[in-house]
């Protein structure tokens, strides 16, 4: 599902991520772990085609860094739901709008939105929050909203960038329980995070990276 | 799909409530060089009307020598007439020519000189739809050197001066009309800009959300759609109700053309299409 063949990804001459092998399966979960600056959010943008590798080729979701195009981008990406560590969602629309929007893009009809939308939101834990804007929610739960946009289009893998980086340890660990549970359901579930804690006494694969390299597997 | 399309219809029309000042600083930009436009599109639309009536009055007159008595005229008028670009010719004979003298001058010449020395002549109505100087200066050449033909007299120059200045009104109208289009084209451009820089995040989530390029342009050709409908139908009322007034106070014919609201609301949309899919593609590789 999610292959890295020898990849390097250069900012400047000092960072980015050097010579990357790794392969991901279908249902897995795993945890991408490293300090800041280590390239944990550079594999992930690589991962959604928001970065192109300077050498060698990611394969996702049988779309390849080497042959996409432009134009293709978007249709590898609605298979793909992110989470970001800053929520990234919209000020001025509800919680309902901002879970709706990946469907809207996706052309679902009006009463399907509904459903699926209420689905997320019950998942979430935040039907009650549904007509409330963004401000109005404390970070877990704006970080909650983000997670019901991204799995409410039912993608194949859900990339989760810091998503407890601004949570404190409570909120972290429910954030951490909603993603299990959408793993379970088979949805294929990585992880960036710096906080080890939260990651302890969880048994799933963890690939740690350090300086852009991978450190250990 | 009809949810889709209902979707983005309702994002560009929130997007255009929602950015009132400058929707309504563009709106205006519209509606000022429309203004403009529209006015010389009038103007220019009546050049037409004005150079058909000055060459419905060009005519030229041939004097006959004196020697030509009536059945050689006659003769001559027939010779002429076969010649295309020569709608009609009138005889204007002595007595005639007498009747027009007295009625410009006050005087009988036969009175006051006892005889009419006024000569035949020939009034030439040119034919409008062949109407090229070049072919009328020629003919006038060769008829010249007709040894019954005493002189000629035309107002060929004058018309031609005239039509030379509704010429240059015609090329200055058109590059108006460029750098209007021209101008129009950069403020729809930067208002896009403007509004695609102010709602960046909006389509940096649309993008990470699998937008494609398309989803996320239409809610702005929409804006500018309204922009360019909105400014263009106001300049084409405010040029029309002008002209109907300028009509009725000064007593004026100036023509409106029927399809002056087509063209302006038509124009105005290819402009404003343009010009956001120009700005768009800047900001979406």
């Amino acid at each position: 599902m999610v292959e890295f063949k020898n990849i390097t990804y250069n900012y400047s001459s000092k960072s980015g991520i050097y010579n990357i092998d790794l392969n991901i399966q279908d249902d897995e979960f795993c945890f991408l772990v490293g300090p800041t600056g280590s390239g944990k959010s550079t594999l992930l943008k690589l991962l959604y085609f928001d970065l192109f590798p300077d050498k060698g080729k990611v394969n996702v979701l049988g779309y390849s860094s080497s042959k996409i195009k432009n134009r293709d981008i978007h249709r590898a990406r609605k298979k793909i739901g992110v989470i970001f560590q800053d929520y990234k969602l919209l000020k001025q629309r509800t919680v309902y709008e901002n879970i709706a929007l990946p469907l809207h893009i996706n052309g679902v009809g009006r009463k399907k939105i509904s459903n699926l939308v209420n689905e997320a939101l019950e998942l979430t834990e935040l039907s009650r929050y549904s007509k409330k804007f963004p401000n109005q929610l404390s970070g877990g739960e704006q970080q909650r909203v983000c997670i019901a946009r991204a799995i409410v289009k039912n993608p194949d893998i859900i990339l989760a960038d810091e998503p407890t980086g601004n949570l404190d340890p409570t909120a972290g660990h429910r954030i951490l329980r909603i993603l299990e549970q959408i793993n379970k359901e088979g949805t294929c579930v990585i992880m960036a995070t710096h906080n080890y804690k939260l990651i302890a006494e969880k048994s799933y694969r963890v690939i740690e990276l350090d300086q852009g390299r991978m450190v250990s597997e | 799909m009809i949810d889709k399309v209902a979707f983005l219809f309702a994002e560009g029309l929130k997007s255009f409530l929602r950015n009132k000042l400058t929707n309504f600083l563009c709106i205006i930009t519209i509606l000022i060089n429309f203004t403009i436009l529209g006015t010389f599109f009038i103007a220019g639309f009546n050049t037409d009307s004005l150079i058909n009536f000055f060459r419905s009055k060009y005519t030229f007159e041939v004097f006959l020598q004196e020697k030509v008595d009536l059945d050689q005229s006659n003769a001559i008028i027939k010779q002429l007439e076969s010649n295309p670009v020569i709608s009609s010719i009138v005889l204007i004979d002595k007595d005639k020519s007498a009747d027009i003298f007295l009625e410009e001058f006050g005087e009988d010449v036969v009175d006051m000189l006892g005889y009419n020395p006024l000569p035949m002549s020939l009034k030439v109505s040119l034919e409008k739809s062949n109407f090229d100087l070049n072919k009328i200066e020629l003919l006038i050449s060769e008829i010249e050197k007709y040894d019954f033909v005493d002189s000629i007299e035309y107002r060929g120059v004058y018309i031609d001066n005239i039509e030379d200045k509704i010429n240059l009104f015609i090329f200055f109208f058109l590059i108006l009309v460029i750098a209007i289009v021209f101008i129009s084209i950069q403020m729809i451009s930067n208002t896009v800009k403007l509004s695609m820089s102010n709602r960046s995040d909006f389509i940096e989530i649309l993008q990470y959300n699998g937008a494609s390029n398309m989803f996320i342009k239409i809610p702005f050709f929409i804006e500018s759609i309204l922009q360019s409908i909105i400014g263009s139908l106001i300049a084409f009322l405010l040029v029309n109700y002008s002209f109907i007034v300028i009509n009725s106070y000064f007593n004026l014919n100036i023509q409106i053309d029927n399809f002056l609201w087509v063209w302006m609301i038509g124009l105005s949309l290819i402009i404003g299409i343009y010009a956001s899919n120009k700005a768009m593609k800047r900001i979406l590789l």
